[in-house]
């Protein structure tokens, strides 16, 4: 388990070195920041001495390995835009993202997991039909819609949530929350139903295809000559004998909201890293959309490995180095 | 009384294509601690009334008819949530592939505290001190520290062992065996074969054995009920039924078991194959293949019953 967990470590910092130079390759091809940070009437002393600065009068391979040099002592550079440093910039927004993505997707396990087993368990009801005719909108109809629509209704003319924006928030472990106040739950609800839905979708049609299979199988049926009842055998056979696809997809959807709520948070004001990276890219800031794009990376990594590990946890075959039979 | 009672048991599956009868106006009873062999090739409709006595039958089939008394007491029609009280408790079931039946991602002592508790409320301490003592039961050693172990760390003896003991937890009166043996190695059936013999005398349970081995249920059964067709064709005391089958289709069976044949000589099969339960001949479905059929086989045949044993056919063999 050791063995598999250094590799995973390993394989994790290629994975990041790779998409650091990616990064930089690719922003280094979008434009030059200096035509959009200094005004077009500076004069060339002026120009000479802001490039030089930024460090942008160095071949493009000197920039990366400084980049690098410095990201090895924990620093990602200044913003060129607000000339703070990057990481401090990106951890403000940052847990404001994680509350949201975390909010959506435990709202689309919990809500779409027990919905899919049932549309599974009775495929032919007219409950399980609605059902999959929810999970179909919830994936064609596009999130600004929707959003706009939440907004509309509870928002404007019910007038029951706030419209937009992050709200108050508690502190806990030295980071803001949301979730931590009464009121700031308020503004977390609409983003967060509006981000979920997708998931929703996606989790009933995972655990739908999953227990229409499983109940077929043999160890239902053994289950049911015990005595068990249907309930039981739902809880504590079929949702086991799912989890490994519905545990897949929670962590990479997961890591995909983090790293791309960008339109559900533009809708709400929500102020989360999504935002962050949109502005950048129009200020060219390239330090920030490099730490973010690398910090996005480093996120599916881990959230990958975790996902790993709670395989061996939730099947014993792939224990022990997989002795299975 | 008989334990269990079976009077013209109809399951029909009602596809698409048609009304499969896989099982057509079947009768038996069964005493207490008796074990009776069913058998028959596949698709003989033998499963299909295995599954209707515990009232385990998957839509789109259904019992379309009959009665199943069980200590006098109606099991067709009985609500769900009395059959479910009935199942594991009182009528059992051990299915052929323990590697399917078991949960993978269970271990075996949470998988029978599962089964312990469908019938009642037990703590943690005494559902796994059940299941421990019921596992050394079957013949597995160390059974309360192999609780924690998963299926897959079984053999495929000792996990239909586990499903075994996971019938027996309640003590029931019947066991529907589903042709427990048939996924085993040949060393592992005769042991698991004596023990389930052992079991059910010990504990005076009956059971119903389903096999489309006959070396199996001789060695084992008290009666036999041959099927084909979704139809008992005979039934008798093992001994004399199999040592001299009355119908030609039992006959037919026996020729064609290798143990049966002398060295270098070719093995008698019966021609043609099991008919389409949706287009089945008029009168006996046995007819197009069997080597005595004549023209009144296309009329129902009788049920002849002579000393204890019953026969369905116009043209029956001679008891020797």
């Amino acid at each position: 388990m050791l063995g598999f967990i250094i590799q995973r470590l390993l394989q994790a910092g290629l994975v990041m070195l790779a998409m650091s130079a990616l990064v930089f390759l690719g922003v280094y091809a979008i434009g030059n920041p200096i035509d959009v940070l200094i005004s077009p009437d500076a004069t060339q002393d002026i120009r000479a001495a802001a490039i030089r600065s930024f460090g942008l009068d160095l071949p493009l391979w000197q920039q990366y390995l400084a980049f690098l040099g410095r990201l090895l002592s924990g620093d990602f550079g200044r913003s060129f835009v607000f000339g703070t440093p990057v990481i401090d910039l990106v951890l403000a927004r940052l847990p404001a993202t994680l509350e949201l993505a975390l909010a959506s997707v435990l709202i689309g396990a919990f809500i779409g997991i027990p919905l899919g087993i049932y549309a599974g368990y009775k495929p032919e009801s007219p409950a399980a039909r609605g059902i999959m005719a929810v999970s179909v909108l919830g994936f064609s109809v596009p999130t600004f819609w929707v959003g706009l629509i939440l907004i509309l209704f509870f928002a404007v003319h019910l007038d029951w949530l706030p419209a937009g924006n992050r709200g108050p928030t508690a502190e806990f472990l030295g980071v803001q929350w949301s979730f931590l106040t009464r009121e700031g739950l308020t503004f977390l609800i609409l983003p967060a139903l509006n981000l979920s839905l997708f998931k929703l979708a996606m989790m009933i049609r995972l655990a739908r295809a999953g227990t229409r299979e499983v109940m077929l199988t043999d160890t239902v049926k053994f289950a049911r000559a015990a005595g068990l009842s249907e309930l039981t055998i739902l809880r504590r056979h079929v949702l086991r004998l799912i989890s490994i696809p519905l545990v897949t997809v929670f962590g990479l959807e997961f890591g995909s909201t983090l790293a791309f709520a960008v339109v559900t948070e533009t809708i709400f004001s929500w102020p989360g890293v999504g935002k962050l990276i949109i502005d950048s890219i129009t200020s060219l800031d390239r330090p920030v959309m490099v730490a973010y794009l690398v910090l996005v990376a480093f996120l599916f990594v881990t959230i990958n490995l975790v996902v790993d590990l709670s395989y061996a946890l939730l099947d014993p075959r792939l224990r022990r180095g997989g002795r299975a039979s | 009384m008989s334990l269990l009672e079976v009077r013209d048991l109809r399951t029909h599956f009602f596809t698409r294509a048609g009304v499969v009868k896989a099982v057509e106006g079947v009768s038996f009873s069964l005493a207490k601690g008796e074990i009776l062999g069913l058998v028959g090739e596949s698709g003989s409709g033998k499963s299909v009334t295995g599954f209707s006595l515990i009232g385990l039958v998957d839509p789109p089939g259904r019992i379309a008819g009959g009665s199943i008394r069980f200590e006098g007491r109606e099991l067709v029609g009985l609500p769900a949530q009395e059959m479910r009280a009935l199942r594991g408790k009182r009528i059992a079931m051990v299915f052929q592939d323990p590697a399917a039946t078991l949960n993978p991602v269970l271990s075996i002592g949470q998988q029978m505290a599962l089964a312990v508790r469908a019938h009642g409320r037990a703590s943690e301490a005494a559902a796994r001190d059940l299941a421990a003592r019921t596992l050394t039961r079957v013949g597995i050693p160390d059974a309360a520290a192999r609780l924690d172990a998963y299926p897959h760390e079984f053999s495929g003896g000792m996990r239909q062992r586990v499903a075994i003991a996971t019938a027996l937890l309640h003590g029931p009166d019947l066991i529907i065996a589903d042709e427990p043996t048939t996924a085993l190695d040949v060393s592992i059936q005769a042991q698991i074969l004596a023990e389930m013999k052992s079991l059910a005398k010990e504990t005076g349970t009956a059971l119903v054995w389903i096999s489309h081995d006959l070396a199996t249920v001789s060695s084992l059964a008290d009666r036999v009920l041959v099927m084909y067709a979704g139809r008992i064709v005979e039934a008798g005391a093992v001994g004399e039924t199999l040592r001299a089958p009355r119908h030609p289709y039992t006959r037919g069976l026996l020729d064609s078991l290798p143990a049966m044949a002398r060295p270098g000589e070719k093995l008698n099969q019966i021609p043609g194959t099991t008919p389409s339960l949706l287009s089945l001949p008029p009168g006996c479905p046995f007819a197009p293949r069997c080597p005595r059929a004549d023209a009144t086989c296309a009329t129902d045949p009788p049920d002849v019953v002579t000393a204890g044993r019953l026969v369905r056919c116009h043209h029956p063999l001679e008891a020797s």
